[in-house]
């Protein structure tokens, strides 16, 4: 299977548009959403959509790394191993993921370099605003973004035409290690889950924890189900807390009072 | 304190809140989202500094200095800083609240939208996609951008609202919603972390049952045991390289890929 330009340039913009919601916080640079519009342009919207999910869920923890550094981004994912499970049925979304990691790892380098580059463009943008060069301002005020777009551009046009050098690629690896890619594909998830709850797990979570570990393995309940478990769990921890603490909330508010005056 | 007539309306207000989505358009390492305050305020400033270039040119060339911020309660400290401008305060006093407002926005943002609300969309839309539903993505998108374009309105039409002086019961108030979105995400999280973890050993053994020599599988075993007992482990394991060892995600992504391929090879683990 050989994609058409008209195809790759599609991609490519997907991958713009997709690659903007990280500047702009509207959650499009997702693993699951990318795989989507891939899926679609590409003619595989099921096989897209269920690495997508794959994908998904071993990034979810990443994207929240502690201040400062920057985690395996999922457009590497959701661009090449999209392509990958589409052009490779005997591939299962694990082995696609697991290949598709050092695309995750590349994408973080790009993003420090960019911020790099653009380390100086507070003091020219302060200037611009100081001899009115709105117009100028408007150019600098956008930079990242731009760059962020033209990289998605070539990265997602880039990988649907050398698809034919990606499946050569995968063609040469043997069976043994194919295996091993889809089990480690089943292994990777981990990291994900265990990042989102190293930032989020507190002492008082733990009963949550527990619950969902029970409804899932024991009860077999489906995920929205689970949900309506995390809520009953959830509003009962914020009554009782709150019944517990009122004493405290009061005496803060009358210091609050106090202060004011 | 110089007291001025405020020009602004709710139209300008609302048009700052749709701005927020350019604060991270030039986004770097000098001032990270320093450029991009300045740009998501600028027609308001214009507005209300019409007539005095200079004072424009002065309080909007001010702005551009380093500030670092979640972006979706963000629009809570637009809307504040714009009707502080607005009737008269003093710049320093402006500036004062924009920056004590930096650091607990971007606390309750995280773990509002990046802890509680991603994982636990992510993890039912997913699951979802996982058994055939291919327009799950799109609800999922839908969902995140719904909620999170809910909370930047409430969030700018706080700012404008109450000022500065119940910052407080605020961030109170952002804590128990940010506490109950947290134990929904993890019950379901945990829940669906054990069974989307595949960790099958192929280890067998011969065991004599009713004088019949049968092939027994020790995940067969273990399963009686316990379900889901090695993903349990494995993410305990490496809740505890990232808690205790400070491994990063790169490291540990290695050490799977290795340790994975090569008990793979010797038969160890299946897929």
């Amino acid at each position: 299977m050989t994609f058409t330009i008209w195809q790759a340039l599609l991609v490519g913009l997907w991958a713009a548009f997709c690659f903007a919601g990280q500047v702009w916080g509207t959650y499009t640079n997702r693993a699951l959403f990318i795989s989507f519009g891939v899926g679609l342009i590409l003619g595989d919207l099921k096989t897209a959509v269920i690495f997508g999910a794959t994908a998904e869920l071993a990034f979810m923890g990443f994207g929240v790394g502690p201040g400062g550094s920057t985690p395996p981004n999922p457009l590497g994912p959701g661009i090449v191993g999209s392509i990958l499970a589409i052009t490779m049925h005997k591939l299962t979304p694990a082995a696609a993921l697991t290949l598709s990691y050092p695309f995750a790892m590349l994408v973080p380098f790009i993003i420090t370099l960019i911020f790099t580059i653009n380390s100086g463009s507070m003091e020219s943008a302060r200037k611009a605003i100081k001899e009115g060069k709105y117009r100028k301002f408007n150019l600098m005020s956008n930079v990242t973004l731009w760059e962020f777009m033209l990289f998605a551009f070539v990265f997602g046009f880039a990988a649907t035409l050398s698809t034919s050098a990606l499946r050569a690629f995968v063609q040469i690896i043997p069976t043994w290690l194919m295996n091993g890619l889809t089990v480690v594909g089943g292994l990777l998830p981990a990291v994900g889950f265990a990042l989102i709850m190293s930032t989020m797990l507190k002492k008082e979570y733990i009963p949550a924890v527990v619950f969902g570990y029970i409804c899932v393995a024991y009860l077999k309940i489906p995920v929205i189900g689970l949900t309506f478990v995390g809520i009953a769990i959830a509003l009962n921890n914020y009554y009782n807390n709150k019944k517990g603490s009122a004493v405290n909330v009061d005496s803060e508010n009358a210091g609050g009072a106090e202060d004011g005056i | 304190m110089a007291s001025r007539k405020p020009v602004l309306t709710k139209r300008d207000y609302f048009i700052s809140i749709l701005r927020s989505y350019y604060l991270q358009n030039s986004q770097n390492y000098g001032n990270m989202q320093g450029t991009g305050v300045a740009k998501t305020i600028w027609p308001e400033l214009r507005k209300i500094y019409k007539g005095d270039e200079a004072k424009f040119r002065e309080v909007a060339s001010s702005n551009v200095e380093f500030y670092n911020t979640n972006p979706q309660p963000y629009p809570f400290v637009t809307s504040l800083m714009l009707a502080m401008y607005d009737s008269g305060q003093s710049e320093e006093d402006v500036r004062a609240m924009k920056m004590a407002l930096m650091g607990p926005l971007a606390g309750i943002g995280d773990a509002l939208s990046q802890f509680a609300l991603a994982p636990l969309f992510s993890t039912i839309f997913a699951s979802l996609a996982l058994q055939g539903v291919v327009y799950a993505p799109i609800m999922f998108f839908i969902c995140m951008f719904g909620i999170t374009f809910g909370v930047r309105n409430l969030m700018g039409y706080l700012g404008w609202k109450v000022g500065t002086s119940i910052i407080d019961t605020l961030s109170d108030r952002m804590a128990a919603l940010a506490d109950i979105a947290s134990t929904v995400g993890l019950t379901v999280i945990s829940g669906l972390s054990v069974s989307f973890v595949k960790v099958n050993l192929g280890l067998k053994y011969s065991a004599q049952i009713k004088g019949k020599t049968q092939l027994v599988t020790v995940q067969a075993f273990l399963d009686k045991i316990m379900p889901y007992m090695l993903p349990l482990l494995l993410i305990f394991f490496v809740y505890w390289l990232i808690t205790k060892k400070k491994w990063t995600a790169y490291k540990i992504i290695l050490l799977l890929l290795v340790v994975g391929v090569a008990l793979s090879a010797m038969g160890i683990l299946v897929p």
